[in-house]
């Protein structure tokens, strides 16, 4: 379980951080999401021990991130390519693995478990300088999990990832979490936090705006539906709270509907709702 | 603990073998440095063949004529001097080598088949031993002369004159014209030669083998005895012994230089990220890359002392030079975080490294030699860490200093290495956080 309390970070003038709280159940993928800048990458480096909070504090399974046998427990996946890239997927495992200190017949296992879960196994001998970005973005991933991290925090995973690499990153995360991962996901895509997670954050300018699963999100800041219908009444638009209810009673009066639909409240329309803006620029 | 340490090492020393700049400025150029500055250097120090100083107490013609023969060759440049100065140059090392042709020796220069071969005395420090060995070599090339002289003697002449009439009236396959033009005019150059012969003072030559009788063979082109010299060490041995601790220098500059920029490069990187959430501490990361660096300038400098002790002929005090070159690493392991902790990007790490580095290599003596440069650049070079390095290298290697001497240089280099290491170190942190 992950406990965030109160903490804030500030950098000069700018509060990159405001006063954040969240709790996470073990085994959960929370989703951080918010636009550029929103202080996503600097509450994550806060719950992983990276940097230190000018207030609150974290605590991974009751220790702080920054005890000695809490670090062995971290996985953090950086939002940049942290690899060397003039030396093979091999020496950067390996050298990584050293970092914790894993036992050579334990390290090996591990590499090459971690090679073959991000599907990389038949390309460890090659430089990575020489990889797709995808397969570097995948190597990335590879490098955090050699430790057997029980908390794994992912720091937008997919950026600039092609759909094939994209869906298989999905698989993984869902393949961690069948592991009984804890897993913290941050994101500026609205799909993929309502696609892989349990509980989501809305950040934005430091400050988390909301905070709950996604259909509890959209519940309370949704609002409406928009429905389109096009009958021998002509098109015809409308915005209700309650569509199904709505919908089946202005069906009771048509005929022949040609065209139907209806559009749900989203997390887009949540971050609109919440900072009247939009989550993409 | 140290595993954590070591494999941070040993990935910055693969990194480091991966860049290959960071391999050409940090092994190839600072040899080429050495190599190419060291051999300048020696040409217009004048040293177009080996200088030595020649003594004749024989002063017969023959001795002239063979001094003659050293003036002129190209391997040697001769001062000729008396005995008791010429001695003196060899052992302030001023000159490499005398050469005293004793009286007797124009008396043997003649005799090749019979009493013994000229024999001359050569003085070298016994430490120049290519010297020595190519001083011998070449003084046997003039040696081999005395035969060419001998062959062209009016009796030989004579002799070889025989074996070819005789030759020519067995010969069945010479075409008859040729055969009676050639026994024409054959014994008449015989008889032309012998009547000029019959003109001389004396029988200049005369025939027979006989060996000396002491197992000294005439045929031996000279005698060569050899005389130590221990030379009074003042000043470097050879070029080389100044070129090479500069080429040090270059060498953990370029140590310095790759190692700033790796460790800024792991901050834009966010490697350094993945270093600081695992379980090893700051000092950790921090020593594994200080190891890296000296373990890399211990490499390059290893490999240009060996070049130097057994190619360039550099002699040293190796534990002096292995304290100078600990020193020397300190310090600029401690440049190297300091620099690498002010800057932020690649590009200012490179440049202000580069920058920082080559104007203390340039007033410290990595360029213009210390002893060379002019006062007023003298007395600035306090301030360059290179100055200190080269003058604790080259106090192990020519400058001949106590360990008493030695002290001075180390304690500035270390206290510059453990300064800017600690000044390093602890900005590096507060950046982190
Ligand atoms: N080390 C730093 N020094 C100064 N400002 C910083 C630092 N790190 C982050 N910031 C600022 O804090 C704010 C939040 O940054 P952060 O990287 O946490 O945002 P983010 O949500 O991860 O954005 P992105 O989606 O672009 O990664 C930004 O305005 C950023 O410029
Ligand atoms: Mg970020």
């Amino acid at each position: 379980m992950i406990e965030v309390r109160g903490i804030s970070k500030r950098y000069g003038d700018l509060q990159a951080v405001d006063n954040l709280s969240i709790t996470i159940e073990k085994g959960h993928i929370f989703g951080l999401l918010g636009p550029n800048g929103a202080g996503k990458s600097t509450t994550i480096s806060m719950m992983c021990g990276l940097i230190s909070p000018d207030q609150g504090a974290v605590q991974l399974n009751g220790e702080q991130p920054t005890a000695k046998a809490t670090k062995h427990k971290i996985g953090l996946i950086p939002q940049s390519i942290a690899l060397y890239e003039e030396l093979t997927a091999l020496d950067n495992l390996s050298f990584f693995a050293d970092l914790y200190g894993l036992p050579s017949n334990l390290k090996a296992e591990r590499m090459e478990w971690s090679l073959k879960f991000v599907g990389l196994q038949d390309r460890a001998r090659d430089t990575v300088s020489e990889y797709s970005g995808g397969m570097k973005r995948r190597l990335n991933l590879a490098a955090s999990l050699l430790h057997d991290p029980e908390f794994i925090f992912m720091d937008e995973p997919t950026a600039g990832v092609d759909p094939q690499s994209r869906n298989k990153l999905f698989e993984s995360v869902f393949e961690l979490k069948d592991l009984g991962k804890t897993i913290i996901y941050t994101t500026h895509y609205m799909e993929e936090a309502e696609k892989l997670c349990d509980r989501v954050g809305v950040v934005d300018k430091g400050q988390l705006l909301a905070l709950g699963t996604v259909d509890e999100l959209i519940d309370q800041h949704g609002g409406h539906s928009s429905v389109h219908i096009r009958s021998e009444a002509g098109e015809e638009s409308f915005m209700t709270a309650n569509p199904v209810n709505d919908l089946m009673a202005r069906l009771k009066d048509l005929t022949t509907v040609e065209n139907l639909s209806l559009q749900r409240p989203n997390l887009e329309t949540v971050f609109l709702n919440l900072t009247g803006k939009q989550l993409r620029d | 603990m140290m595993k954590a340490v070591i494999a941070l090492m040993k990935k910055d020393l693969k990194l480091l073998f991966k860049d290959k700049m960071a391999v050409f400025f940090t092994f190839v150029f600072p040899l080429l440095f050495a190599f190419f500055f060291g051999s300048i250097f020696s040409s217009s120090g004048g040293a177009k063949g080996l200088k030595i100083a020649v003594t004749d107490l024989d002063q017969t013609e023959k001795s002239q004529a063979f001094v003659q023969q050293l003036n002129e060759a190209s391997e040697f440049r001769v001062t000729e001097t008396d005995e008791a100065n010429a001695k003196e140059l060899v052992r302030t090392g001023k000159q490499v080598a005398f050469i005293i042709l004793p009286e007797g020796f124009g008396e043997n220069y003649g005799g090749i088949f019979s009493g013994q071969p000229p024999e001359i005395l050569v003085g070298i420090d016994p430490a120049r031993k290519a010297e020595a060995g190519y001083l011998e070599g070449s003084l046997m090339k003039l040696g081999i002369k005395r035969f060419e002289l001998a062959f062209s003697d009016a009796n030989e002449m004579i002799k070889q004159l025989d074996f070819s009439i005789e030759d020519i009236q067995q010969s069945g396959d010479m075409p008859a014209e040729w055969k009676s033009l050639l026994s024409d005019y054959l014994p008449k150059f015989k008889e032309l030669t012998e009547q000029e012969l019959a003109k001389q003072p004396d029988g200049a030559g005369s025939t027979g083998l006989n060996f000396g009788a002491d197992g000294d063979n005439p045929m031996m082109p000279l005698k060569i005895t050899k005389e130590e010299v221990s030379v009074q060490q003042s000043g470097p041995r050879n070029s080389f012994s100044i070129t090479i601790p500069q080429g040090v220098i270059w060498a953990i500059m370029g140590c310095v230089i790759g190692f700033a920029i790796s460790l800024v490069r792991e901050k834009t990187l966010g490697t350094l990220d993945r270093l600081a959430i695992a379980p090893i501490s700051r000092t950790q990361i921090l020593a594994g890359k200080a190891l890296g660096c000296f373990a890399a300038q211990a490499m390059v400098v290893t490999m240009l002392f060996t070049i130097a002790y057994f190619i360039l002929d550099v002699r040293f005090d190796f534990i002096k030079l292995l304290l100078a070159v600990i020193a020397a690493g300190i310090c600029f392991v401690g440049v190297m975080m300091f620099f690498a902790s002010i800057t932020k990007t690649e590009q200012s790490v490179a440049g202000m490294t580069n920058a920082f580095l080559i104007l203390m290599g340039m007033i410290g003596g990595a360029m213009i030699p210390l002893f060379a440069m002019p006062g007023w650049m003298q007395s600035i070079s306090h301030i360059s860490p290179v100055k200190w390095a080269i003058l604790a290298l080259e106090g192990a290697i020519w400058r001949d200093f106590s360990y008493i001497e030695m002290m001075t240089p180390l304690a500035i280099l270390t206290a510059i290495g453990v300064v800017t290491f600690f000044i390093g170190t602890r900005m590096l942190k507060l950046k982190q956080s």
